[in-house]
């Protein structure tokens, strides 16, 4: 099978076959991730528990540093890049990105929509009274 | 010592599963002995069992659904049969027992016959259409395949050993909680599935890559056979939904196991829920299965009309619109409870949207058909039947995506008809239009067209037969899974749809009858060319039945319908007999893991169901030694020598040399 490694139609790689660059090079990349995901977990633990914000901004605060935690992994991890050898990942994570919005976005309607509705029992009966 | 499992398990006082649990044990025994008196054995073990080549992996796939067709089609028969005499009275099945078939029936035929059929088909096909050796993952795809069979043996053993579930093909909560089934059916149900469902996960990321990673030169996207973006968009859909699957029916474990309260009634449980969720992978699976379907009859279509696709683009596109669509209708499925105008209106539209594609299929197959020569042999007869059955399957389904209509027809027999006119219309036509035209490639010999012809008559007229009276029925307010009824005018339709069941039964014996007297005339069906249908893709460039490294050479595209311009293309050359320079081939090498993964996976699911713990513990270590095994193996490889490619190959093209003069006169 390995003539077929040679034979991609577009050049795009797999997630792990990484570009040769030097292994000081790649380290390198990695501290900084790990820097800056320690740097972003810190600070969520430390905006969850401090009072120098204004405190309704602390839920909103902790989903931005969520999303740059995602980032962080996705570029020094699993090194997604926008350039032309990462079509197939790039266009995988807007597919999955799409199908998790899409169902979990879809169940929290429904959910919300069906509790509304059909309230329990107990919930109903004191409303005919 | 054996947790829930003694002798009441087995049950004695049920003639009915006995006796065909007696005839089935007595028919594998009997293979079995012949088997290892006439010593193939070691033949089955090396050449089939612990096979990783893509093409035997996917006819021991199509194999394994047509083998669990019989067993869900002798449960629709049973039903048929139920209803039809069931009138004022108790039938000849007791509840209980009518119950545990339906559920049988259904989980049987999209999990073990539908699934395995068009992944078989897949499996065989795709590396062939892209001009490759093998599949991305070769052993992986032995493991998925052995796993799928655990899940259909765990199925079928729950025929004489306990109960299947009486739950219906979902096990809806709260009914599937064990507060209502407290016996073993529903774990078998849910285990069977969740075996067989890392089995089809591990064959989705499989031909996902595939069809990404792996593709011979010049094989752009825009030039991949139309079966192969079907299988693209379908594998993406059971990456991205089967994972929904497994977690659902996880939790509905938890509540049954250790007493979680997902989906119970009481504290706090939300059955809703579980609707919601099994919904969101139920309605991307119908895609699953039928987008495959479509890639057939688009290579058919094409074949038999002798011209290219019409609008490839567009199929592309209406393709990859019904693959993230599919993701947007869930809801359909209850809209009787209770979301509310809002959200229905929503879902209804889009579910009549996403008809918008497949319509552009229809007309696109229609096109290709027009102004083509168009030869009906069976696989064009299956395509043709689909086109008439499908629209008519498919409006029934634009009816039911009104939500006022739906209330009416929720649950009802009209709706029973309408997905067995989608799903027999589409995939199993689907399944036997590829069947019947690719059996030669994956045999070396064609299949009797007469059997074949009368097989879909049978087959085609029996399904009207069948469920236009179920239409009628559901209109007339009959509710489906009844054990029995009290309501005159449903009768005679119930005695219709019998009599329609047995017409479709003999179409089915047609079909066994025609792969018994095909392998009997098999000399005489034989193909030499490698080309049997004068075809357009890169599957029949190679021999029939193709070397286990498929091509001697990768081939080299230079535009759509790859094979058909070559052997244009070799025409106007006058073939000019070119000394080839042949290499050494190294394919990947045949392994046991798939096989003995799945046997130990078989014991764990067993032992799961019955609660025998240490044996769990048992199989789960013997399923990771495997793994643990084969990740520590040297060898992956063997190398055919280029004098073995050399003697196949040239041998192929001198059989071929004749039949490729003769391209486009034909």
């Amino acid at each position: 099978m390995s003539d077929q490694t040679h034979m991609h139609v577009d050049h795009d790689i797999a997630p792990g076959d990484e570009e040769q660059h030097s292994v000081g090079g790649r380290a390198l990349g990695y501290v900084v991730g790990l820097g800056l995901a320690l740097l972003l977990t810190a600070t969520s633990f430390f905006i969850a528990g401090t009072d120098l914000v204004w405190q309704p901004s602390i839920p909103v605060a902790l989903i931005v540093l969520a999303v740059a935690q995602m980032g962080v992994h996705l570029v020094f991890f699993l090194h997604i890049t926008t350039g032309p050898d990462n079509t197939n990942n790039v266009l995988a994570l807007a597919f999955g990105l799409l199908v998790v919005f899409l169902v979990v976005g879809g169940t929290v309607w429904i959910m919300a929509h069906l509790n509304q509705n059909m309230p329990p029992m107990d919930q109903i009966m004191p409303m005919r009274s | 010592m054996l947790g829930k499992l003694d002798w009441s398990a087995i049950p004695f006082d049920q003639p009915i599963p006995l006796i065909a649990g007696a005839v089935v044990l007595v028919g594998i025994l009997a293979v079995l002995t012949w088997v290892v008196v006439k010593g193939h054995l070691p033949y089955l073990w090396h050449e089939w069992i612990t096979s990783v080549d893509h093409k035997r992996i996917g006819v021991m796939y199509i194999l394994l659904a047509s083998v669990m067709l019989l067993r869900g089609g002798s449960d629709a028969i049973m039903m048929r049969i139920q209803q039809a005499i069931a009138y004022q009275s108790q039938g000849y099945l007791p509840p209980e027992h009518y119950n545990q078939i339906f559920s049988a029936h259904g989980t049987i035929m999209i999990f073990f016959v539908a699934m395995p059929f068009v992944i078989g088909l897949m499996n065989l096909v795709v590396p062939l259409q892209l001009g490759v050796r093998d599949v991305a993952f070769p052993t992986l795809n032995s493991v998925g395949f052995w796993l799928t069979a655990t899940g259909a043996l765990l199925v079928n053993l729950s025929l004489v050993i306990g109960e299947f579930a009486r739950t219906g093909w979902l096990a809806f909560p709260p009914l599937s909680e064990l507060s209502y089934s407290p016996g073993v059916g529903v774990d078998y149900y849910a285990w069977s599935l969740q075996i067989s469902g890392v089995g089809t996960l591990v064959a989705g990321i499989n031909l996902v890559t595939t069809v990404l990673k792996l593709r011979t030169k010049g094989m752009n996207y825009l030039r991949m056979p139309m079966f192969c973006w079907t299988t693209l968009a379908s594998n993406l859909l059971i990456v991205a939904a089967f994972p929904i699957l497994t977690a659902t029916l996880a939790m509905l474990l938890l509540d049954r196991y250790l007493g979680f309260h997902f989906f119970t009634n009481e504290a706090g449980g939300n059955v809703m829920m579980f609707m919601n969720l099994i919904w969101a992978w139920g309605h991307p699976e119908v895609y699953i299965l039928v987008l495959p379907a479509f890639g057939i009859f688009s290579e058919v279509v094409s074949t038999f009309s002798g011209k290219a696709l019409f609008g490839y683009r567009s199929m592309v596109l209406a393709t990859m619109a019904i693959c993230v669509i599919s993701f947007m209708v869930w809801l359909h499925h209850f809209f009787t409870m209770g979301a509310g105008p809002d959200v229905n209106a929503i879902f209804g539209i889009a579910s009549m949207i996403i008809a918008v594609p497949t319509g552009v299929k229809i007309y696109n197959w229609l096109f290709t058909m027009y102004g083509g020569r168009i030869r009906f042999a069976t696989p064009m007869l299956w395509a043709v039947g689909f086109m008439v059955t499908f629209i008519l399957g498919g409006l029934t389904g634009v009816l039911v995506a009104v939500p006022p209509a739906d209330f009416m027809l929720h649950n009802s027999m009209f709706l029973v008809a309408h997905f067995h006119n989608v799903i027999i219309g589409g995939v199993l036509f689907g399944a036997f239009a590829g069947f019947e035209y690719w059996f030669p490639k994956a045999f070396g010999f064609r299949l009797d067209e007469r059997w074949g012809k009368l097989a879909f008559w049978f087959t085609f007229t029996g399904f009207y037969i069948t469920f236009v009276p179920l239409y009628v029925a559901g209109m007339l307010g009959m509710t489906r899974r009844m054990q029995h009824y009290d309501v005159a005018e449903w009768r005679p339709w119930m005695i219709v749809a019998a009599v329609g069941m047995a017409v479709l039964s003999i179409g089915v014996i047609c079909q066994i009858m025609q792969l018994v007297v095909s392998i009997r005339n098999r000399e005489a069906l034989r193909d030499r060319t490698g080309d049997p249908w004068d075809a357009r893709s890169l599957e029949w460039a190679t021999s029939s039945p193709p070397p286990v490294f498929n091509f001697a050479f990768h081939p080299d595209v230079r535009g759509e319908d790859a094979y058909w311009d070559m052997k244009i293309h070799a025409r106007q050359q006058s073939l000019e007999h070119e000394e080839l320079e042949y290499h050494d081939i190294e394919m990947p090498r045949n392994s046991p893991t798939g096989f003995v993964c799945a046997f130990f996976a078989t014991i764990m699911g067993f032992a799961l169901i019955w609660h025998i713990w240490w044996m769990v513990i048992l199989g789960g270590i013997g399923a990771f030694a495997t793994f643990v095994v084969f990740a520590w193996r040297d060898h992956d490889e063997y190398v055919i020598p280029a004098a073995e490619v050399a003697a196949i190959d040239r041998f192929n093209l001198e059989e071929r040399r004749s039949l490729v003069s003769m391209a486009g006169v034909i």
